[in-house]
């Protein structure tokens, strides 16, 4: 067990989408603490359409594929979930279709720490990027790298609305190796 | 002969050129006394635009100190202080002088508000206003951190009047109040009933003398024999822009120009609690047997025949009025004419929405909600002297009591006189006597005892208040609650002193929703609605309520130190930090602040930081042991762990049902190796958190290093089971992993 890296490419195949964003109170958005950057865009849909929480406008791609939209963090940082809003119904060819996600240090060292295939998604779809052991909830790291690898129809660019990246909450106390679950606790946690 | 016959034509001329002059002089002063009324009118009736037309229409044709007075005060309940400023600024009248003052305390010019208050090159003037001035001036240096001068003129204040119950608040944030019944107490009964009795002898004194002039009741009361009790009350009414029927002219008559102390003083006991009130005492009439002779036979008929009750009865009205602020009238009348109950229960919402949010700890173990509820409070009551409009009503508190005090009084008045009337149903009468016409406050039919007995009741009250205020700013909050305990019943219903009780954080979201139905313009209302966005964690939201709080009152300490908390709960710590300071500068005395910074700096491991401010904190508020932990956590990063040690036992004791300071303990003694005590710790703190996920894996960490691995497991298992973070799940399977693994050479987790 302790042998088993998680950096095994799992593939699987993700259906659907949900049409509400709905995430864990114990995670928390890490992407405005990031630097992002796209590979290509179209004039007038660039990466600010990607985190403007505005589902109207998306980034458009212009190059050759993959695609890649790169996260890149000040210092290391645990992330456990990437969401994604792409709609078939609306962008059609321009939809996603495999999706690769990878972790390192800098554009250097990346690899691929998840690869999911998109059939016909229409909303958000949740990408977890936790592996099977509980010890590998998390991934701790400087750099994410979204890759469009192909779009549905064998597209040329792609249409992504929107992303959001998750990690956990940081413990509200500071110097606490645990967090408190009790009220009783909690309670007298802090001073307001 | 021709002389002679001259003469008699010269005198004669002479005679009508007199007549005519005095005709039109009589006939000018009408003119100004009209426009005075006319205005007072429009101000009491909330038409500031007519007020100010008039005012300055007023000016022009009368230019006088007094008028700009008149027209000041009327920007000044139109909030528009700027225009205050302008019209006052490089006047000397004693008034003018207030009114400038007060206009540069609220544009925020405190430089200049103090230098009017007491100019430098004449130190040994007066302050204007006399109790009002000097707590004006006492602000003016609190806000400019010049603590020990704030104390001696809140002090004088009180002194000069006994019922200025917002500075005994100011000296106990200041944290330099003696004991209220030292303040409320013989001497104060004393002062009060002077001025009370004063008017008695005033209103034997029929000459308009200089001294009289100075005493506004003399004013009201002068040939209060010869004047029939209507035109009392129309003189009295003046005094508060009310100006009955049929003497529309007689207005004016009742303010003393120069204001020497004396004067002012009973002025600023009248207008004490609201001294925008004061300005409309302002201005320098005719003495006032002049404007009295010519109408006085007109009126005293009419008054004759109107019957006593209802004369006193509008006499009565009257000085309730002066008491009233233009936003404080719609509250009063509302609550003493309607059910005071959802009243109150607004005002409870209020001051439970002040309050913080759920993590509100129960009364005896944390005093520390009470207490940052008082400094809310206090903050709100110098607001509350500032802000004039109608809607502001910042002064939650101390609005509540000042009304609950006001009215006591002046339902007592009136319960005297329409005696069984049973007119307020919702005020419970006092046991003054149910005789006639006594009139504490304006001195017709003054009855001595009655006074003694009236202020005596009011300062045993403001003893109990001053003392658990007191108590309470030093937080000594058991001692408070004792205090409070032994008010009247009705007082202890004020939502003033339930606010302290009040700790349902459930019904925060439907109190900050009632409160921001109420009234939008309060800084609290947003903080009880920002305070149920970061329960649930949407601490984006929570900051721009904080925000918007901190708009509508700049120096609301406790809104910058919500603003702050948020900041830290998004890491924003720059930010953090920044509205923190702003809090303490506003407040050094807010522990809240202190601690605040101390967590930011705990968390950015500048530890001698974090405990230089955790002490500061403690000292302010010993009785926290929150705070008292975090101080030890400081320490025991500092390496000072037998100090950290002495201080997690203090907190422990300072709150048996606090289980942090245990927590912190037992950590403690684990990174010490004291193995044993440490699980003797967490043992006893099972008892007090049974569902704690943290202490079973402490427990399990600890078995672990001892090697006690079945043990370990078992605390593990159970620490799992009861659902800990993502994070923590984590950890803890990983230290089970290595539990397995005995052998091999286990890694540091």
């Amino acid at each position: 067990m302790a042998t088993e890296s998680s950096e095994g490419e799992e593939e699987g195949k993700l259906t659907g989408g949900s049409p509400v964003l709905s995430v864990d109170e114990d995670l928390r958005e890490m992407g405005n603490k990031a630097a992002w950057s796209v590979s290509s865009c179209k004039s007038g849909n660039g990466v600010s359409s990607l985190r403007d929480d505005n589902l109207e406008t998306y980034w458009q791609s212009d190059g050759a594929q993959p695609h890649l939209v790169n996260v890149q963090f000040q210092k290391k940082v645990k992330l456990q979930l990437v969401v994604l809003y792409v709609d078939y119904k609306l962008d059609e060819s321009y939809t996603p279709s495999k999706v690769s996600i990878r972790a390192g240090d800098g554009f250097h060292n990346l690899k691929e720490i998840r690869s999911v295939e998109l059939v016909k998604p229409t909303g958000w779809v949740y990408i977890s990027l936790s592996g099977n052991d509980p010890r590998e909830t998390f991934v701790n790291t400087f750099m994410l790298q979204i890759a469009v690898l192909s779009n549905h129809l064998n597209g040329r660019d792609t249409h992504v609305r929107q992303i959001k990246v998750y990690g956990p909450r940081p413990n509200p106390i500071p110097h606490q190796r645990f967090q408190f679950t009790s009220t009783e606790l909690n309670t007298y946690a802090f001073v307001r | 002969m021709k002389k002679t016959k001259t003469k008699p034509q010269i005198s004669l001329l002479s005679l009508s050129l007199s007549l005519s002059l005095s005709e039109s002089k009589m006939k000018e002063e009408a003119m100004e006394a009209i426009l005075r009324n006319t205005v007072q009118n429009s101000l009491r009736h909330f038409m500031y635009k007519n007020a100010i037309f008039f005012s300055e229409f007023l000016c022009a044709e009368f230019p006088s100190e007094a008028n700009l007075q008149l027209l000041a005060s009327c920007y000044l309940q139109d909030n528009r202080a700027q225009c205050a400023y302008h019209i006052l600024k490089g006047t000397q009248m004693a008034q003018s002088r207030y009114l400038f003052a007060l206009s540069c305390f609220q544009m925020d010019l405190l430089n200049e508000a103090e230098a009017a208050l007491c100019p430098a090159n004449e130190p040994i003037a007066e302050v204007p206003n006399g109790g009002a001035g000097h707590y004006l001036l006492g602000l003016v240096y609190r806000y400019t951190d010049r603590r020990t001068n704030a104390v001696h003129h809140f002090k004088q204040a009180l002194s000069l009047d006994p019922l200025l119950w917002t500075a005994y608040e100011e000296l106990c944030i200041l944290g330099a109040a003696e004991e209220a019944a030292a303040v409320f107490g013989e001497g104060a009964a004393i002062c009060i009933q002077k001025q009370y009795l004063h008017h008695t002898f005033a209103s034997h004194n029929s000459h308009v003398s200089e001294e009289d002039r100075n005493l506004t009741s003399s004013r009201n009361l002068v040939s209060a024999e010869e004047v029939s009790p209507r035109q009392l009350k129309q003189l009295s009414g003046n005094n508060v822009r009310e100006v009955p029927g049929s003497c529309q002219g007689m207005t004016t008559s009742v303010r003393g120009a120069g204001q020497p102390p004396n004067g002012v003083y009973h002025l600023s006991l009248y207008n004490t609690p609201s001294p925008i009130a004061t300005q409309f005492s302002a201005a320098a009439p005719p003495p006032l047997c002049r404007n009295l002779q010519p109408n006085g036979s007109n009126t005293s008929t009419a008054a004759a025949d109107s019957s006593p009750r209802s004369t006193i009865n509008s006499t009565i009205q009257a000085p309730r009025r002066k008491f009233v602020d233009e936003g404080k009238l719609r509250k009063i009348s509302g609550r003493l004419f309607s059910d005071s109950g959802p009243r109150r229960s607004t005002r409870l919402a209020a001051e439970a929405g002040a309050n913080a949010g759920t993590n509100a700890a129960s009364v005896a173990g944390n005093g520390t909600n009470n207490s940052s509820k008082y400094l809310g409070s206090s903050k709100l009551s110098s607001a509350a002297f500032r802000s004039v409009t109608v809607r502001k009503v910042p002064n939650w508190a101390n609005e509540n009591f000042d009304e609950g005090m006001r009215n006591e009084v002046f339902d007592d008045c009136r319960s005297n006189i329409v005696s069984g009337a049973g007119a307020l149903p919702s005020v419970d009468n006092k046991a003054l006597d149910q005789e006639g016409a006594t009139m504490p406050c304006s001195g017709v039919l003054l009855n001595n005892s009655k006074v003694l007995t009236g202020t005596a009741e009011i300062l045993s009250l403001l003893r109990l208040f001053g003392e658990g205020y007191r108590l309470s700013c030093m937080y000594r909050c058991q001692d408070a609650l004792e205090v409070y305990s032994k008010l009247p019943h009705k007082h202890y219903n004020t939502g003033w002193v339930l606010s302290q009780h009040l700790k349902e954080g459930m019904k925060l979201s439907y109190l900050a929703r009632e409160l921001i139905s109420t009234d939008r313009l309060a800084p609290q209302s947003w903080c009880a609605i920002g305070n149920c966005y970061s329960l649930q964690k949407d601490h984006e939201t929570a900051l721009k309520n904080f925000q918007r709080a901190v708009q509508l009152d700049s120096k609301f300490a406790y809104a910058h130190t919500l603003c702050a908390h948020e900041y830290v709960a998004l890491e924003e710590f720059e930010n953090g930090i920044r509205s923190y300071q702003s809090a303490l500068r506003i407040d050094s005395r807010h522990y809240n602040a202190w601690y605040g910074l101390g967590m930011v700096y705990l968390r950015q491991e500048k530890f001698e930081f974090a405990e230089h401010h955790f002490r500061t904190a403690c000292r302010i508020n010993p009785s926290s042991s929150i705070i008292m932990s975090y101080l030890g956590t400081a320490l025991h990063a500092l390496k000072r762990n037998s100090e950290a040690l002495e201080m997690m036992e203090r907190a422990i004791l300072a709150d048996r049902k606090n289980p942090l300071p245990m927590y912190q303990k037992a950590k403690i003694l684990e990174s010490l190796e004291s193995f044993d005590e440490a699980l003797e710790v967490l043992e006893e703190l099972k008892e007090y958190a049974p569902r704690e996920s943290s202490v079973y894996a402490l427990m399990g960490m600890i078995y672990k290093r001892l090697n006690m691995n079945d043990k370990a497991m078992l605390h593990f298992g159970l620490a799992l089971d009861l659902k800990p973070s993502a994070t923590d799940v984590a950890t803890i399977k990983a230290a089970m992993e290595k539990l397995h693994l005995p052998d091999e050479l286990a890694e540091d987790s």
